[in-house]
């Protein structure tokens, strides 16, 4: 298998604040790989800087073999790496339908071919019946489902999703990850952040995790819950004793 | 659906009808004038919906490009003896060209800054053309020399023929909206309008579509001011430049409802009859009440109806067909 | 020549520290209310109007008639920010820019209905009266001004670095969230913010009437002077409102004195332009990143 994404290096700082200390890691093609940490780890910067959002101070981000440091959002997306964020963005106004249209008019400006391809869209994330709903109305787990379909639309070969997760009850989730297992089995190269655990066991098999900025520990799940570092990293939130009784 | 768009088309077919035999019906002139101001506003209101009402770029500045439109056809006219109908064409590049720098500074900024400083290209262009008297008569104007019936040169002793031009105008207005809504661009305007950042992630780049959008937005507009000028045969900064033509389109788009295709039609409409009423009543003695009344019916859309008349129009239709058709439940 | 050069500057920095209670009455709203108020000039012009009748009724000064038209005013902002504000926050730019749009084109018209276009000025003692230092020309009402404003402009800074409103202030145009915590109310916090940057819009007001005329469109003047100050202080800086603001007078009084008299604005203009063409993401309000 060749390399998806390469990442070298990687720094940013805000101010005083160092929010990404120099992160390598490489992402293979079709795998799934999650990127973990505690809150302020820097996992969504991570994101914005491998998706155009920030700029890096240094390092690179390499592409399916091309340098994309530098490449503005939409870019980076019409190269093929789709994103979602961890506070769903619908076009409120907009119908479902609408919405990932416009995703779809990336790779296809006539709009009977987008609706074709947006529909395809929405019926791979199960939203055919809101087509017609105007996005704002839809529930937050519906939103993020909108938001998956309108990247898909943009016919990605990397998909990043943000905590797609976070405050879905346990039948969403399982909902959620039957979701991402689908798209890794289309061939997508998928790049998770998450909270829970027992999400993450179910669908990557490489974990990366950040703390402070970065990278404490890298491997098979087995690997990573067993690590001193992350039991550190993560003592005092009880968080520890999560992975344990998730995965079973 | 299919039901509803034949009965779109009928009533289509019945406004069109009617506009066009209009100017043979009503033969008072105060009227006529009256019916032109709606057509010319819902005009400037469309080309501004384009930019303001679809992409949310909220402009406070299109009396710049009116103003370009009118000072680059009058120019020809009166320096060359060019036909207005060319320099009508010609002011609407000059406009189109002048929002790239325009659009070069003022898309730098957000939200209200964005605002502010297409007031400030606005106001610049004025003082320049007050300033530079050699260049373009300066604060006095000039008065466009009146060839009586000319219709080559856009002049016409009735003003029913100012009535179809500007029912001409404001079609193209309706048609270029219209494809627009259907096609890409349009929809990449209205997601930079919803979340630039959202937008950008699925391939849209937001800078360009916004140029591309306030070209289309400055050249309509531009027409216009060779229009009005014509119209009223003078021209000078204060009137080519003048910041209520900046507030009049974006104000009749809001009241009828920005990023629809007949809002700034309605919103005229509205706003245009009202005031003609007012002055039919009060009479021109007492300035400001116009603008007054303008701005007490703005502020209550925003308070009480922030998506115009046309959002009201399909929330009550929307309400009605739910009622009617219960929606199929979620699979 | 230097004479013309120095006389320019002090013209210019006399009544930039009028433009400077203008623009920190902007920012502070900016800063705290995330709102850009559109019609600050007509508060001004207001406060002008509060001091002409009361100068032209009662014969009281304009200095003294501050007393009257920041309290007036004071209570306005409230007003304003609890009926009319308080409604459209949170919602997306349009009503929150045309609301106060609309506000001002309300103000100003019906000004004109009420007052009619014609200019309103009142003469005092000192309205003629003028220092001379060495061959400089410092006129006393302007000078009284100036003063005036630094003294207002100091305390408002001492106050919203000295006490817990002010510091609450301060918080939330810092982060909203941590003005939450805090504990502290929004809604009246917003409200003293109004109220206050109303009250220094109403004190130029009073300030400008000895030497500056009243009439309904005066405002814009001072709003556009202040928008662009902001623009070049950084949004929500009270500093940097107040520098940009000395700065932008004398700007406008070099054009004046060195392009012609109608050039002051254009000058202002330009500044602006060519500060958005040179500062791009730095200001507030431009792109993060």
């Amino acid at each position: 298998m060749a390399d998806a994404l390469v990442i070298k290096n990687l720094n940013k700082r805000f101010g005083g604040l160092h929010a990404v200390q120099d992160v390598s890691f490489t992402v293979r093609e079709n795998e799934t790989l999650a990127l973990i940490g505690p809150n302020g780890a820097g996992k969504t910067t991570a994101f914005n800087l491998i998706t155009g959002f920030y700029r890096p101070d240094t390092g690179s981000v390499s592409a399916f073999g091309r340098e994309i440091v530098g490449l503005r959002p939409h870019d980076v997306c019409a190269f093929g790496l789709a994103r979602t964020f961890q506070v769903a963005k619908p076009f409120g106004g907009m119908t479902v339908l609408a919405n990932v249209m416009t995703g779809a008019f990336l790779r296809d400006r006539r709009p009977d071919a987008a609706r074709e391809k947006a529909r395809e869209a929405i019926d791979f994330v199960g939203l055919s019946a809101r087509e017609n709903a105007a996005a704002r109305d839809l529930t937050s787990i519906d939103q993020r489902r909108l938001e998956m379909a309108r990247a898909l639309a943009t016919q990605p070969r990397l998909l990043l999703l943000d905590e797609v997760m976070a405050g879905l009850n346990p039948a969403e989730i399982d909902q959620a990850v039957a979701l991402v297992g689908k798209l890794s089995s289309r061939g997508l190269t998928i790049v998770i952040v998450e909270h829970l655990m027992r999400a993450i066991m179910a669908v990557a098999k490489h974990i990366i995790v950040l703390d402070h900025g970065q990278k404490i520990a890298e491997g098979s799940p087995k690997d990573v819950v067993e690590n001193p570092e992350v039991i550190r990293a993560y003592l005092g939130s009880g968080y520890v004793h999560a992975p344990a009784g998730g995965t079973s | 659906m299919p039901n509803v768009g034949g009965w779109r088309f009928v009533v289509l077919g019945v406004v069109i009808a009617v506009m066009l035999v209009l100017p043979l019906v009503v033969k008072s002139s105060f009227a006529v004038d009256i019916l032109i101001r709606v057509l010319l506003f819902s005009f400037i209101g469309s080309a501004w919906n384009l930019m303001g009402g679809y992409a949310k770029q909220l402009s406070l500045g299109h009396a710049a490009f009116f103003g370009l439109g009118a000072y680059t056809s009058t120019l020809l006219q009166i320096d060359f003896g060019i036909s207005p109908w060319i320099g009508m064409v010609a002011g609407g590049f000059v406009a189109l060209l002048a929002s790239l720098p325009i659009g070069w500074l003022c898309f730098r900024l957000r939200g209200p800054y964005f605002t502010i400083a297409t007031i400030a290209t606005a106001q610049v262009l004025m003082l320049i053309f007050l300033k530079f008297r050699d260049f373009a008569w300066g604060a006095e104007g000039t008065t466009i020399p009146n060839l009586g019936h000319a219709p080559l040169m856009m002049q016409f002793e009735t003003k029913a023929p100012y009535y179809y031009i500007v029912l001409g105008l404001l079609t193209i207005a309706l048609l270029i909206t219209a494809r627009i809504e259907r096609s890409r661009i349009g929809y990449y305007c209205v997601a930079i309008g919803e979340d630039e950042d959202a937008a950008e992630a699925i391939g849209v780049d937001a800078p360009s579509v916004k140029r591309q959008i306030y070209m289309i937005s400055a050249f309509l507009t531009a027409l216009a001011g060779t229009f009005y000028t014509q119209y009223i045969y003078f021209i000078d900064p204060q009137t080519a430049f003048n910041f209520n033509i900046s507030i009049e389109a974006a104000l009749v788009s809001i009241v009828g409802g920005v990023g629809t295709l007949w809002g700034p039609v309605i919103g005229t409409v509205l706003l245009e009859t009202t005031s003609a009423l007012l002055q039919s009543w009060l009479g021109n003695s007492i300035g400001g009440v116009q603008l007054t009344v303008y701005a007490v019916i703005l502020m209550a859309v925003i308070l009480w109806r922030p998506t115009g008349i046309m959002g009201y129009l399909a929330e009550v239709y929307a309400r009605r067909r739910s009622k009617s058709l219960s929606l199929p439940a979620k699979a | 020549m230097l004479e013309i050069l120095a006389q320019a500057v002090i013209n210019g920095l006399l009544i930039g520290g009028i433009y400077a209670l203008v623009s920190i009455g902007v920012t502070l709203i900016f800063g705290v209310v995330k709102i850009v108020n559109f019609a600050q000039g007509e508060f001004v012009m207001i406060g002008m109007y509060i001091s002409f009748f009361l100068a032209t009724q009662f014969g009281i000064d304009p200095i003294v008639s501050l007393a009257v038209s920041m309290p007036v005013l004071f209570v306005i902002g409230v007003l304003i920010q609890h009926f009319l504000i308080r409604r459209v926050l949170g919602l997306n730019d349009l009503p929150q820019i045309f609301l106060t749009f609309a506000l001002s084109l309300l103000i100003v018209n019906l000004s004109l209905m009420l007052f009619t276009a014609n200019y309103r000025t009142v003469h005092t003692w000192y309205s003629d009266e003028a220092f001379r230092v060495g061959g400089l020309y410092i006129p006393v009402a302007k000078l009284v001004a100036f003063v005036l404003a630094m003294i207002l402009s100091g305390a408002l800074w001492i106050f919203l670095h000295t006490t817990d409103l002010g510091k609450a202030m301060r918080a939330a145009s810092q982060n909203r969230d941590v003005a939450q915590l805090m504990g502290i109310n929004p809604n009246r916090v917003f409200a003293v913010a109004l109220g206050i940057a109303l009250a220094l819009a109403g004190a130029a007001g009073s300030l400008l009437m000895p030497f500056y005329p009243a009439y309904p469109l005066v405002g814009q003047v001072f709003v556009l002077m202040a928008f662009v100050a902001v623009v070049l202080g950084t949004l929500g800086n009270v500093i940097g409102a107040l520098i940009a603001s000395l700065l932008m007078g004398v700007a406008e009084s070099l054009g004046i004195q060195f392009i012609g008299a109608d050039s002051g604005l254009i000058v202002v203009f330009m500044l602006l332009l060519i500060t958005l063409a040179l500062r791009p993401s730095g200001l507030a309000g431009g792109r993060r990143r």
